[in-house]
């Protein structure tokens, strides 16, 4: 298996004839520590990966197929597309699917535009860049379920903590979480919050990667603010930028916690999303069956996103 | 390279007044995006000291009357202690592996060569793209089979391995020079006396990175723990929590304690290691 570095391929041999038979190869590689030590991790790398990764992508195409029994797996009886059939039959799958993707794109649309802007100011900022990031990016490392019954005790239509100031200020309270008309933009409000620091990390690491050179270059050129950004920094951080679109929408097409802990898809079903039907039907109504197909479906859809995004988005070039 | 890519860099001199002006603008405008990443947060401290009586009727941010009552409270009442030990047995078990095998994977990929050694790698990787959504339901099924459902087992088996990991160790191992390991085999050493003294000492950086992200990874993970684990006593930090919901419905003063209970360790480490945070974060994105 492992054949030493470079440098040591050519180790001293003892006198042997030109054309080594493959039993001293086999031999000579059993000598050497490196084949030891690699097998000793990639052994058991393998099997894990057997049992917790490939295992059970290749048991869900057969959980999509099969009317799943409980009780006795190997006879579940093969379905079809039945699974599938149901679960466009539940309008709850319709209404989730919506649901998902009005709060992706809206995910999108709060959170890039801001994460751009505070970025371009923590660039330009001789001071204090750290001690900025520090605090922006304290709502990422916290616990979204801490996050999440943070925002419904500030948000409560009563006593809470908005309203009051809203009140305060003269203003009418705003029903938050309570409406099925604002729950779902008041989610995403909540999800750009605790998820900006990080983009922002990650585009102002791309951000002053930028060579100095074409700073100053434009400097010369006196271009404006606009056109530095527009026509300078945002094609060259076109990697950075495809990088975070592709997490952005892997993150807001799975979205589950949030909304589990904040309204549980409520009021009504309005923010109702897709994994928070692939769980209830998998461990509340106990259809493997259907859960897993409906997973699948998403897994299509995602491979097909983040393929368009980085044909969309992505550079042919790098520096 | 992530050292150098957070430092502080001058901005190209430009004329004076539009320098000072831009930066005012900017200053403005990181201050109101600190205070509104900040403000919760220390509203939820706060309100973890006020009585329950305090918190819905007065609009005062400090408690009139600090108390200690709801974390006394919420720690008699709910499994609070045994779900910190649950947490902190799972999440330091699943980082102190991953950290290993990451490492480990880390250097076969970067710096041995067999046969089939890309193709190996490209098949590990692939597992990145898949959603969890999609195993979730098999990978219960599969930790039923083992017998680790509802064990603390259950949780921690799952997070041994990590692709992220792996990936981001090989990228940083192929830098270590070769000659440094050459000479470490001339010189008569074991590979795992150059694993543990030489290579592994060398990725202090990503190392460190990689910690910080398993570790809060498993800490705050919610949707696994929430399908293997049904019993109270075996349960995490972030189970308990969502559990108060329904225990109790609007006293928010013991959310905020429990919260605080949840939040306090993460909170702790950060303010001491943020920029291993960010670093690691930054790390991901230079490359794209």
């Amino acid at each position: 298996m492992a054949q030493g570095t470079s440098t040591l391929a050519a180790k001293p041999q003892r006198v042997q004839p030109r054309t080594r038979s493959w039993t001293t190869r086999l031999r000579n590689t059993l000598r050497r520590p490196q084949f030891w030590f690699g097998v000793t991790i990639i052994v058991p790398t393998l099997i894990w990966y057997w049992l917790f990764a490939y295992q059970p992508i290749i048991l869900a195409f057969r959980l999509a197929v099969v009317k799943y029994q409980l009780l006795d797996p190997p006879s579940s009886p093969f379905v079809g597309l039945d699974n599938f059939r149901q679960l466009f039959a539940n309008p709850l799958f319709l209404i989730s699917v919506r649901n998902t993707l009005t709060w992706s794109i809206f995910s999108f649309i709060g959170m890039l535009p801001i994460a751009l802007g505070v970025s371009i100011c923590l660039v330009n900022v001789k001071r204090g860049r750290n001690w900025y990031q520090g605090i922006l990016f304290l709502p990422v490392v916290i616990s979204l379920v801490a996050i999440a019954l943070l925002f419904r005790m500030l948000m409560d239509p009563e006593i809470g903590q908005f309203n009051r100031i809203l009140n305060a200020v003269g203003l009418p309270s705003f029903p938050w979480l309570s409406s099925s008309d604002t729950a779902l933009a008041t989610v995403v409000g909540i999800g750009v919050w605790k998820g900006l620091g990080f983009y922002i990390v990650i585009l102002t690491a791309g951000m002053l990667n930028i060579p100095m050179e074409l700073h100053d270059a434009a400097t010369v050129d006196g271009v404006n603010g606009w056109q530095r950004f527009r026509f300078m920094t945002l094609p060259l951080i076109a990697h950075t930028l495809a990088l975070v679109m592709v997490i952005l929408a892997l993150g807001a097409l799975q979205e589950f916690t949030g909304v589990f802990v904040l309204t549980n898809g409520g009021p009504g079903n309005a923010t109702y999303m897709l994994n928070l039907l692939i769980y209830q039907e998998a461990f509340q109504n106990i259809h493997f069956g259907i859960a897993t197909a409906a997973a699948l479906l998403q897994f299509v859809f995602i491979i097909f996103i983040s393929l368009l995004q980085l044909r969309l988005i992505r550079p042919k070039w790098s520096y | 390279m992530a050292t150098t890519v957070l430092k502080q860099r001058p901005v190209a001199s430009r004329r004076r007044i539009s320098i000072s002006f831009s930066q005012i603008f900017a200053h403005l405008v990181l201050l109101v995006m600190a205070f509104l990443s900040l403000t919760p947060f220390v509203w939820m401290i706060l309100a973890s000291f006020k009585n329950f009586k305090e918190l819905v009727s007065s609009t005062n941010f400090l408690p009139e009357v600090w108390t200690l009552n709801n974390y006394s409270e919420i720690i008699s009442r709910v499994n609070f202690p045994v779900a910190f030990i649950n947490s902190t047995i799972s999440a330091a078990s699943v980082t102190a592996v991953t950290l290993f095998t990451s490492a480990a994977l880390g250097y076969i990929f970067a710096k041995y060569r067999f046969w089939g050694k890309e193709q190996l790698f490209a098949v590990l990787l692939s597992t990145i793209m898949v959603p969890f959504a999609v195993v979730l339901v098999p990978l219960y099924i599969t930790i039923t089979g083992l017998g680790l459902a509802n064990s603390l087992g259950g949780i921690i088996i799952t997070g041994l391995w990590s692709t992220f990991g792996i990936f981001m160790l090989r990228q940083f191992m192929e830098t270590i020079p070769f000659e440094l390991i050459d000479a470490a085999r001339i010189d008569g050493a074991s590979e795992w006396r150059i694993f543990l003294q030489i290579i592994i000492p060398l990725s202090g950086a990503p190392l460190a990175a990689l910690a910080v992200f398993a570790f809060l990874g498993n800490w705050d993970s919610y949707l696994w723990p929430l399908v293997v684990l049904s019993s109270p006593e075996k349960q995490t930090l972030p189970l308990v929590l969502a559990g108060l919901r329904n225990l109790w419905w609007t006293r928010y003063e013991m959310w905020s304690a429990g919260s605080m209970l949840t939040v306090i360790p993460v909170m702790l480490v950060y303010a001491f290691a943020s920029k291993y945070f960010i670093r690691g974060i930054a790390m991901t994105g230079i490359k794209g």
